[in-house]
């Protein structure tokens, strides 16, 4: 897989293998797993202070409707493309980059919540852990192409 | 022509500022961060580089301070780029 900036100011993602498309579709596959709720997690530290009642009614539904979209937008994008290809092309463009770069930092915040890779050394982590790990690392190198290339 | 006199007197409650706080976390890059207070508050890259660098070393900054409303404004936007955030009441 590559990943590289378009003349256009997106950024292209160039899938060369059925592993590449498997990885990319755990991007929405991992934002969702867990029992995580973002929205909640987010606003904890908001917990016993006044107003925190209003800010559940109100504000949390808002933030949880805007997460979704953001998951959404990258599972569109890949399943346009049949699951038997091989090779193909995923453009992000300008306009789209918030809500992969807000997909893909949920996938992160879901993986960091579940494996917490912060204790651990990736030479010593059991398999599965390590391949959780390496997702991560890729989510972080597309995350960082798209806030140096696409959205400033 | 009589007339009654009457006095006004506006009474004036000065409100307390309200602190919008940006929390540390492990996940949210530090150039991220940076980015969005330059894009929320329209803040230039090297202040908002400083309360980044504040976050990153003492846990949490106080981006922001002022009306109740606005704060609660600012909040929802910082979380909605999933920046944990809160707000309270300035000492």
């Amino acid at each position: 897989m590559k990943v590289a900036p378009t003349l256009e100011g997106g950024l292209k993602i160039s899938v060369e293998s059925a592993v590449d498309w498997m990885v990319l579709r755990c991007i929405p596959h991992d934002a969702r797993g867990g029992d995580l709720d973002l929205a909640d997690h987010l606003s904890s530290q908001m917990t016993g202070k006044d107003g925190e009642d209003d800010w559940r009614e109100f504000v949390l539904p808002d933030l949880r409707d805007n997460f979704n979209a953001q998951i959404s937008t990258i599972e569109d994008a890949l399943d346009s493309f049949s699951e038997e290809l091989e090779e193909g092309e995923i453009f992000i463009e300008k306009e789209q980059a918030d809500f992969w770069y807000g997909g893909i930092n949920q996938a992160r915040i879901a993986l960091e919540e579940r494996y917490d890779f912060s204790s651990e050394d990736p030479i010593e982590m059991p398999p599965g852990l390590r391949s959780a790990w390496f997702r991560s690392q890729f989510y972080l190198h597309v995350q960082s192409l798209l806030l140096e290339h696409v959205m400033r | 022509m009589g007339g009654t006199l009457t006095e006004t007197r506006d009474d004036v409650a000065l409100d307390v500022p309200w602190n919008v706080i940006v929390h540390d976390d492990p996940v949210n890059l530090m150039g991220y961060v940076t980015f969005v207070l330059m894009k929320i508050f329209g803040y230039s890259e090297s202040k908002a580089a400083a309360m980044m660098m504040e976050v990153h070393q003492r846990g949490q900054s106080i981006v922001w301070s002022g009306a109740r409303e606005k704060a609660e404004f600012y909040v929802q936007q910082l979380q909605s780029h999933q920046l944990k955030t809160s707000m309270e009441k300035a000492e």
